[in-house]
């Protein structure tokens, strides 16, 4: 195992930044920990290597309580948001410095240093000082130097954010590429949600000092299990919903929403968590709405788009009915309109939409109580 | 690297009325300094400015402060700088109050200071009277000089140095033990190397400082002619006593010592690296 957070509490000035935080990072997972700004991330990371110590709980590396341990006896490996490379050294010294640091011998260093300049594509730049280095070349420069002693794990604290949108792609890649030659263990903590889906084995949620739901990428995305973490991902469309009736494979409810003016019915899959209950919370992921100009049947419904707003190769349409917004992404080629007025179907299935159970499972989806009706009460 | 525009690089090249009202201002400051200055250069020739600095006194009292004050740089070094180090890294309490107490010889007056080391100094102060059952005097003695100067000089190096160490942004330290590093490590690969302009910087104006003192070390040291007499003193003694071609002879040199190595200080010890990590 890589890393075993156990009930970790961190309070500032008597506000509570973590609480009672449990997590566990597998042995060479790619884990992103996602959440907004101000929520604990850098200070959870900052645990995790021994720079904050916690109020409360356990640190356990490679199955060690290391609570104790200084942040140099932990070996593990940390890259800060603003590279935190010394200015005072040129490229191949800051990769060497922990190397000197731990006492390996001269002629390794140099072994060792030219494989990790290898691997991160500096081997060119090895005698500049950092203040002569682009942004991504310092964050390549820190991920090396971070790298070099061989850590039992990999801190990353938003080591892209302060970078532009090509050269972070391109660190990205680099990124993925490099865990995958090392195989080495990295907690990655960042508050984009697409850097985390490009990125993670699994993605941890965040959110007000509380892990909200541990999941792979596309499990939080598709299946968010609160309103938080389907907003968060940009599954925009959270719903009230009163059941209407069950129709076996489907169940219909009304929506309530408190901006709806008119009544509104939608039909979703069947759940085992509907059972008993009369209110239910749905989401709808902007995705799985297609816009169209004739009516599909079913969870169709006559819109009027009030806003369009290109991004990327898609386009995200808001369109509203009854008072009721709804958000759909649709590629660029896909939707063609003239005017911000004109009426387009919001067309679904059921099997679109999904219920925010808010539930603290930790299952896969398949175990899940809301998914497997083994588990129906 | 960094291709955004700087905003010392931007030029207003328009004056208000205003901007000609601070000049004119900056114009009335400067040139009451100057005139100070010039004033020492035209009280003396050439020719008897050479016959002063030849006067074994004069030279004696030139050796006297050189030798003290290069002693008092060397102590304010060992004992300044983990001052300087503690109190801007580490977190303890009552550091706000230590904090402060390096600002108080500063401000103090130096007669004030001199008194307060007289008074624990002398024959009957507390170590004093420890220090006489070995024999060893620091009142009217180059001892007392030393304290003097230590007293009233060392916390403008302490500052310096203790502003230098806290510039290190706290990540790069974090990254230097994240690394591996020991405190020790950490201290002599990074905190040494990156606070080293604010030390030689700390270390000028003490030493600038120390030359120039003269009212703690009066009253501490006396005034023996050729034992306790220094440069500042010297300038004193003479100029009450009439022999103001002695006085401004030696104000030259210490105005000169002071001129150079400040600009020496500008020139030299401008922070390199900035930041840029």
């Amino acid at each position: 195992m890589g890393i075993i957070i156990k009930n970790i509490c961190k309070s500032f000035a008597k506000q509570a930044v973590l609480e009672n935080l449990s997590l566990t990072v597998g042995k060479g997972e790619f884990h992103v920990i996602l959440g907004p700004s101000g929520e604990g991330k850098s200070t959870l990371l900052g645990i995790m290597a021994g720079l904050i110590q916690p109020d409360y709980g356990d640190v356990y590396i490679r199955h060690q309580r290391v609570n104790k341990f200084a942040p140099e006896k932990r070996k593990i490996g940390f890259v800060f948001q603003n590279h935190a490379l010394f200015p005072h050294l040129t490229v191949y010294e800051n990769i060497a410095y922990g190397l000197r640091a731990r006492g390996i011998n001269g002629k390794k260093i140099i072994k060792i240093v030219a494989h990790y300049l290898k691997l991160v594509k500096l081997q060119e730049l090895h005698n500049r000082y950092p203040f002569q280095l682009s942004g991504g070349q310092k964050q390549r420069t820190a991920i090396a130097r971070a790298l070099a002693f061989e850590p039992d794990a990999l801190l990353m604290d938003e080591p892209l954010s302060h970078l532009d949108v090509l050269e972070r792609e391109r660190i990205r890649d680099e990124l993925k590429r490099i865990q995958a030659a090392t195989q080495v263990t990295i907690c990655y903590v960042t508050h984009d949600h697409s850097e985390a889906a490009a990125l993670a084995d699994r993605i941890s949620i965040l959110h007000r000092g509380r892990i909200e739901q541990v999941e792979q990428p596309e499990d939080i995305f598709y299946h968010p299990k609160t309103a938080f973490v389907a907003e968060f991902v940009g599954a925009d469309n959270v719903f009230n919903a009163e059941l209407v009736r069950a129709n076996g494979d489907t169940t219909t409810f009304n929506l309530n929403s408190p901006e709806l003016t008119g009544q509104l019915e939608i039909e979703a899959r069947t759940y085992p968590v509907f059972a008993g209950k009369t209110e239910q919370k749905l989401c709808l992921h902007p995705e799985k709405i297609v816009v169209s100009h004739t009516s599909n049947g079913k969870n169709s419904f006559l819109v009027r788009i009030i806003d369009v707003v290109p991004q990327g190769a898609v386009f995200k349409v808001t369109g509203e009915i009854s008072g009721l917004k709804l958000r759909a992404v649709v590629p660029k080629a896909a939707f063609k309109i003239n005017s911000h007025t004109e009426k387009s179907w919001f067309c679904f299935s059921p099997d679109a939409l999904h219920p925010l159970c808010g539930r603290s499972c930790r299952a896969a989806i398949s175990q899940r109580a809301c998914n497997n009706p083994k588990f129906l009460l | 690297m960094d291709k955004s525009p700087k905003v010392d690089q931007m030029e207003t090249k328009q004056f208000t009325l205003f901007d000609i009202l601070l000049t004119l201002l900056t114009v009335i400051f400067f040139a009451f300094i100057i005139l100070v200055f010039l004033m020492l250069f035209t009280a003396v020739s050439a020719n008897q400015l050479l016959r002063q600095l030849s006067s074994p006194l004069v030279l004696a009292s030139i050796r006297i402060s050189l030798q003290t004050s290069l002693i008092v740089v060397c102590l304010t070094f060992f004992f300044g700088f983990p001052v300087a180090y503690l109190l801007s890294l580490k977190t303890f309490k009552g550091r706000e109050f230590l904090d402060s107490l390096i600002d108080l010889p500063i401000v103090l007056p130096p007669l004030v200071s001199g008194l307060a080391l007289l008074i624990l100094f002398g024959g009957d102060g507390m170590i004093g009277k420890i220090l006489g059952h070995w024999d060893i005097r620091i009142i009217f003695s180059q001892k007392g000089i030393i304290c003097a100067q230590l007293f009233v000089s060392a916390p403008f190096f302490i500052k310096t140095v203790k502003e230098s160490i806290a510039a290190i942004p706290k990540e790069i330290i974090a990254a230097s033990a994240t690394l591996g590093a020991s405190s020790f490590y950490t201290f002599r690969r990074l905190i040494l190397p990156l606070s080293k302009n604010g030390i030689l910087a700390g270390l000028a104006m003490t030493w600038t400082r120390a030359m120039g003192e003269f009212g703690a070390t009066s009253m501490v040291a006396g005034c023996i002619p050729g034992q306790t007499e220094t440069m500042t003193i010297g300038i004193y003694m003479n100029a009450m006593s009439g022999n103001l071609e002695a006085a401004v002879a030696v104000g030259i040199i210490l105005l000169g010592f002071s001129f150079i190595s400040l600009l020496i200080l500008k020139i030299r010890f401008k922070r390199s690296y900035g930041y840029h990590y």
